[in-house]
């Protein structure tokens, strides 16, 4: 049974840089799985992810990172949560391997458990065959994944990602992407990823938080937010129909064509009674029905609309 | 015969799933010496530390060998050596360590000047403070892995001859002259340590370039210690020409990296310093202002004596700490993400 208790809840947070308000009054909860956080550039982002590792301190408002106080969990906050930054980084001089059991170390894990761990975790990243090299010679895509592998060494409980497939071919990006919805996934590891690109988020996410002007926006299942007022249904017919979109209009339902044989039809009511109105007048009018599904938008759509003035 | 299909893993770990890390984690605290115990083993494995550490100790390698040989080939017995009966001991360690100043700069130069330097390049803060390290267990941890390095440097050297003279030269009053001297040595090179220390992390903290920080700490290196020749080059004329310089003035000499350390041994050892070596002095001459006749003068007349306590020992928490928040101030954890 999944816990539903919030990894991180945060109330009425505030967070200035001088005059300027990075976050205000804002409140979320993130529930355990893989959440995206979502939101242009300067919505705060950013200033959360720091005010979740303890950097900033918050003007007003609060809250518990994994059952810690924010205002004074500061070091054991972060030795429950892992950092992949945006950034390259990496500590000059040390070799793949060093450097993940270095940052084991620093996390607290004794010298020989985090030697053996970083091997583990570099075979898990994809970075076996690499892990003597000194991570300066590095590509791009093997540097992403030892910022993930130094961010998972120590088994945190949530893994902050922020953007992760930054800078990768389409082939590192599927797998970097395939790598996350591994762990976050039935793995007990939590994962926060801050990204722009949608599609990542929508492959790897269950839920998103959306930030705008450092207020909350929207947050939920991304399942959730994708979905249309009013249930509506799209067919997929075997090839386009009129006699089926006058039918089904017949039969009382708002319905509209899509593309060539997809149509989409909202009926009032329970979504089996529209589904059988929906096969009884595909039945009328000789159509074949290759497939019904709920209808549902874009993440993009959604994420235009709930930042939408 | 046809061999049986195996699927073999291309890697050597066949089992590449995630699994979750249980075991122990240390307390949160004391992170500081997990980054000075790295720093200390990333400079240690280069060569170039051991060569020059080995080189710094030059002065103390070639007084090993004159005592050995004045101790072996006299012949005479046991305390009855001329030569040894002038030596006072504490100031060979004086003299050795002046002498190891400019190698103890290029130890601090390959160990730690860099460090800092190096990790703002790479981007290496945002892996320490995320973390659970404070902003002073970075400074910390990069302060006292050099100072540790640089202490050991000064300090080994000093030890072994200790050691020599302790076992060879009880005779000639090795410990009957100063019976506190294995202490004052000690603090004598940690004080080393932490000038060096706290100037590497300083000046290392500025840049974002190993090489800058480097080139820069050079720089002030001899710049300052220019300076002090030229207070010492003045000194001398003073007493050349038989005049006396000022207390304040000569103090000066002691104002640059090399001299503040120099002083501070000779406050901590107990002496104003002697010549290198008994027999190695002669009278000096110096022509008076206007053509008089030459004052004769020892070379002792021109060493500038021991700092005042008062003047230097503030100094030299001055430079320790200005160092110490200068790296202290530049780290900052709400830049790193």
């Amino acid at each position: 049974m999944v816990s539903t208790v919030p990894l991180v809840s945060i109330k009425n947070l505030t967070v200035r840089y001088g005059s300027f308000v990075a976050l205000n009054n804002f409140s979320c909860d993130i529930e355990p799985g893989c959440t995206g956080l979502l939101g242009p550039n300067g919505a705060g982002k950013t200033t959360l992810l720091k005010t979740i590792l303890g950097f900033v301190k918050p003007t007003e408002g609060g809250g518990d990172i994994l059952g810690l106080d924010l205002h004074t969990g500061g070091k054991q906050i972060r030795q429950r949560v892992g950092l992949m930054p945006e950034q390259d980084c990496h500590i000059p001089g040390l070799s793949a391997v060093g450097f993940v059991a270095y940052a084991g170390e620093l996390a607290g894990m004794p010298a020989d458990q985090a030697l053996r761990r970083a091997h583990e975790v570099l075979e898990y990243s994809g970075l076996g065959e690499a892990r003597y090299r000194n991570v300066e010679t590095f590509s791009t895509g093997m540097k992403q994944r030892i910022k993930l592998a130094q961010a998972m060494i120590h088994g945190p409980k949530l893994l902050l990602l922020d953007e992760p497939t930054n800078g990768l071919d389409p082939r590192g990006r599927e797998e970097m992407l395939d790598l996350i919805k591994d762990i976050s996934h039935g793995k007990g590891v939590n994962v926060l990823i801050s990204s722009h690109l949608l599609p990542d988020i929508e492959r790897v996410c269950d839920r998103v938080v959306v930030v705008l002007k450092g207020q909350l926006v929207s947050q939920g299942k991304i399942k959730d937010l994708k979905a249309i007022e009013g249930q509506p249904l799209d067919v997929d017919l075997r090839e386009s129909s009129d006699a089926f979109l006058a039918k089904v209009r017949e039969k009382g339902a708002l319905a509209t064509s899509l593309k060539r044989a997809t149509y989409r039809v909202q009926l009032a009511g329970t979504r089996e009674n529209a589904i059988s109105v929906v096969l009884a007048a595909a039945a009328e009018s000789n159509a074949q029905v290759r497939g019904v599904r709920l209808a549902e938008r874009s993440l993009e759509d959604a994420f235009l609309e709930a930042i939408q003035p | 015969m046809s061999t049986p299909q195996t699927t073999q893993s291309s890697s050597p770990i066949a089992d590449l799933s995630y699994r979750h890390y249980d075991g122990p984690l240390d307390s949160v605290s004391a992170r500081w010496w997990c980054i000075a115990k790295m720093t200390m083993q990333m400079a240690t494995k280069k060569r170039g530390f051991w060569g020059w550490s080995i080189f710094s100790a030059w002065w103390y390698i070639i007084l090993l060998a004159i005592f050995w040989f004045m101790d072996n080939l006299s012949g005479g017995a046991p305390g009855s050596n001329i030569f040894l009966t002038r030596i006072i001991w504490k100031d060979q360690f004086l003299h050795a360590f002046s002498y190891s100043q400019l190698l103890l700069m290029v130890v601090t130069l390959l160990v730690g000047v860099g460090t800092i330097a190096n990790d703002n390049r790479s981007n290496a803060l945002l892996v320490y403070l995320s973390k659970p390290c404070s902003r002073f267990d970075y400074v910390f941890g990069k302060w006292l892995g050099i100072f540790l390095l640089i202490t050991a440097v000064s300090l080994v050297p000093m030890m072994v001859f200790y050691l020599y003279g302790y076992m060879s030269f009880q005779d000639y009053g090795f410990w009957t002259q100063s019976p506190w001297l294995f202490l004052k040595l000690i603090f004598v090179a940690a004080a080393s340590g932490a000038v060096h220390a706290s100037l590497a992390i300083g000046v290392s903290s500025l840049f974002n370039q190993g090489r800058l920080a480097s080139a820069t700490y050079a720089g002030m290196y001899f710049f300052s210690n220019i300076f002090t020749l030229i207070i010492f080059g003045l000194n001398a004329g003073t007493v050349g020409s038989g005049g006396k310089s000022p207390d304040l003035f000569r103090t000066l000499f002691y104002c640059s990296i090399d001299g503040l350390q120099i002083g501070l041994a000779k406050l901590i050892i107990g002496t104003n310093g002697s010549d290198v070596l008994p027999g190695m002095s002669g009278a000096g001459g110096g022509r008076r202002r206007g053509g008089g006749p030459a004052q004769q003068f020892s070379p002792e007349d021109i060493i500038i004596h021991a700092p005042y306590i008062a003047i230097i020992v503030p100094f030299f928490i001055f430079i320790v700490a200005t160092g110490f928040l200068i790296a202290w101030s530049r780290i900052k954890a709400v830049e790193v993400v």
